[in-house]
């Protein structure tokens, strides 16, 4: 008889998987409260609960304006990113002479940090929307390039040698058969350069923006309103949040082919899908 | 029986085949190699593991170039890889991001076969192999010997000049391996095309075929060719006969005299 059995429901709960999703949380935010209350940390360092709230009662009017153009400026340049990555790489493995001619030149700008060049953009771009746009854009596309073209080079190649033999050519193999297959494998760099893209776009409006969310940072950073700090950043993670969730949910129907979604039991216990 | 009247449907005339290997010593695969292959004849090769048989059918398939020597359909000198050569391989070729239909499909949109008949086609072979009702399923939801009815209904639903099979079956288990074999025979014998058959087991290959090649390797030549005497339609049972039994044995030791490592 399986001793299991005999321990009734409630204690049972310590040891779940949703109790110990939220417990590490739950303690950050007690010992928050805590420290704040017997205010054992400045409170310019460590402002407590009421504080924050009382920074949202004075932003809460700028905060849709200043969302709206920040997360247009992050969306179009990621937009511009992936398609222009995408497509380069497309275009490079497609083409011998053009993956000469743009290769050099991406293999050159892969390795230059793109936040080094916020200052050179403003200066070619001014301030405002267009230095931020252009930087998210290059970031992007540069890595999605890269992960296209590697992506294609390990495409199983008896797929392409079943579709030479029912008389497909260069183009059809192309449309038919390697754009379906990286799709998935290109999933997982678009959700890195997402997440990434709220960060160049953050460290852009940083630089000389004069409006957006992080312009709004900058200005509470300048009249030491820590709280107005910690509130506008959390309202950053909550954008990238559901940014993320909106790519896993078109990733969930896009990828309904692969082995992933046939992982059940202990496989996927292993590999860490269930 | 194929008629031995007609010209070769293909024709291999002193074909040559090397590559070098990583310390870039010339290997040699196939070593002046010539064989016709007869129109609507179902020809086995059978060799061990290495004697170039794959490479052979992989260069009348126009996936790889000869390297010396020509290789003819119906005269025409085979230079690239066309639907009038179809082909099956050992490994699951079918693309996993379509379903069933559209795999089957995927020919016949290419030679732009216009609908409805293009839908008759589909259903009909899909019919053929037993995978009727299956139209909306992805590969990863079928099992093994599922897909590859789905990769052998690709290819022949195109009606190509020659269906080419790399050890087509090599990866199912036994008693798959068997009703796949059998299904395909009964598809074959209604609707009669040329087949060369690459495989390793001798009984699938007596079984299959009109007549069976047998390769020696390093380099691959030909051994011995043997016409197969059993009537059509086979009897599964035919595998047990003595007359089976002693012509696989003698065939086993042709292969074993032209065996080396």
């Amino acid at each position: 008889m399986d001793a299991h059995n005999l321990i009734p429901e409630r204690t049972r709960f310590y040891h779940s998987s949703s109790f110990k999703k939220i417990i590490v949380p739950v303690i950050l935010i007690v010992l928050w409260i805590v420290v704040s209350q017997l205010k054992l940390v400045r409170p310019i360092f460590v402002p407590p609960p009421e504080a924050i709230w009382k920074a949202f009662l004075g932003m809460y009017k700028l905060l849709p304006r200043a969302i709206l153009t920040t997360v247009s400026m992050t969306l179009t340049g990621f937009g511009i990113g992936v398609a222009f990555g995408t497509i380069s790489g497309l275009a490079m493995a497609y083409n011998k002479t053009i993956r000469d001619l743009l290769g050099t030149i991406f293999d050159l700008t892969r390795p230059v940090p793109v936040f080094a060049l916020i200052p050179l953009f403003i200066l070619w771009f001014g301030i405002g929307r267009s230095p931020q746009i252009a930087l998210i854009a290059l970031g992007t596309s540069v890595v999605l390039g890269v992960t296209t073209l590697e992506a294609i080079r390990n495409v199983p190649n008896i797929f392409v040698r079943a579709a030479l033999t029912l008389g497909a050519d260069r183009q059809k193999i192309y449309t038919s058969i390697i754009v379906p297959y990286i799709v998935p494998h290109l999933v997982g760099a678009i959700r890195v350069a997402a997440a990434a893209s709220w960060g160049l776009g953050v460290a852009a409006e940083f630089m000389g923006s004069q409006a957006g969310l992080g312009y709004l940072i900058i200005l509470q950073q300048t009249y030491l309103r820590t709280a107005g700090i910690i509130l506008l950043v959390v309202i950053y993670s909550i954008l990238a949040v559901i940014m993320d969730l909106i790519i896993a949910r078109i990733e969930r129907h896009i990828t309904r082919w692969t082995e992933r979604r046939a992982s059940i039991g202990v496989v996927a216990s292993i590999v860490g899908s269930a | 029986m194929a008629s031995e009247v007609h010209p070769p449907k293909i024709q291999i005339e002193n074909l040559d085949f090397s590559y070098a290997d990583e310390q870039a010593k010339p290997l040699n695969i196939l070593d002046q190699l010539s064989l016709s292959v007869f129109d609507r004849e179902f020809l086995t090769i059978v060799g061990a593991s290495g004697c170039g048989k794959s490479t052979l059918l992989n260069i009348i398939a126009g996936l790889l170039p000869p390297g010396s020597g020509k290789v003819y359909i119906d005269g025409r000198e085979i230079q690239r890889p066309g639907p009038d050569r179809t082909m099956v391989f050992q490994d699951d070729a079918v693309f996993p991001w379509y379903t069933v239909y559209q795999n089957v499909e995927y020919g016949l949109k290419i030679s732009k076969v216009p609908n409805p008949t293009r839908d008759q086609q589909v259903k009909h072979v899909l019919d053929l192999v037993g995978l009727t009702g299956c139209d909306d399923m992805y590969p990863r939801q079928l099992s093994g010997g599922m897909r590859k009815r789905v990769d052998v209904a690709r290819a022949i639903v195109t009606r190509p000049e020659v269906l080419l099979m790399d050890e087509p079956f090599a990866a199912l288990d036994v008693l798959t391996k068997q009703h796949l074999q059998e299904q395909f025979l009964k598809i074959w014998n209604d609707n009669r095309i040329t087949v060369i058959f690459v495989t390793h087991d001798l009984e699938e290959a007596l079984y299959l075929a009109d007549r069976v090649v047998v390769m020696s390797s390093h380099p691959g030549r030909i051994a011995r060719i043997v016409s197969v005497p059993f009537e059509r339609p086979r009897e599964k049972d035919v595998k047990t006969t003595l007359e089976f039994q002693t012509l696989r044995r003698e065939l086993s030791y042709v292969l074993d005299a032209n065996f080396s490592d």
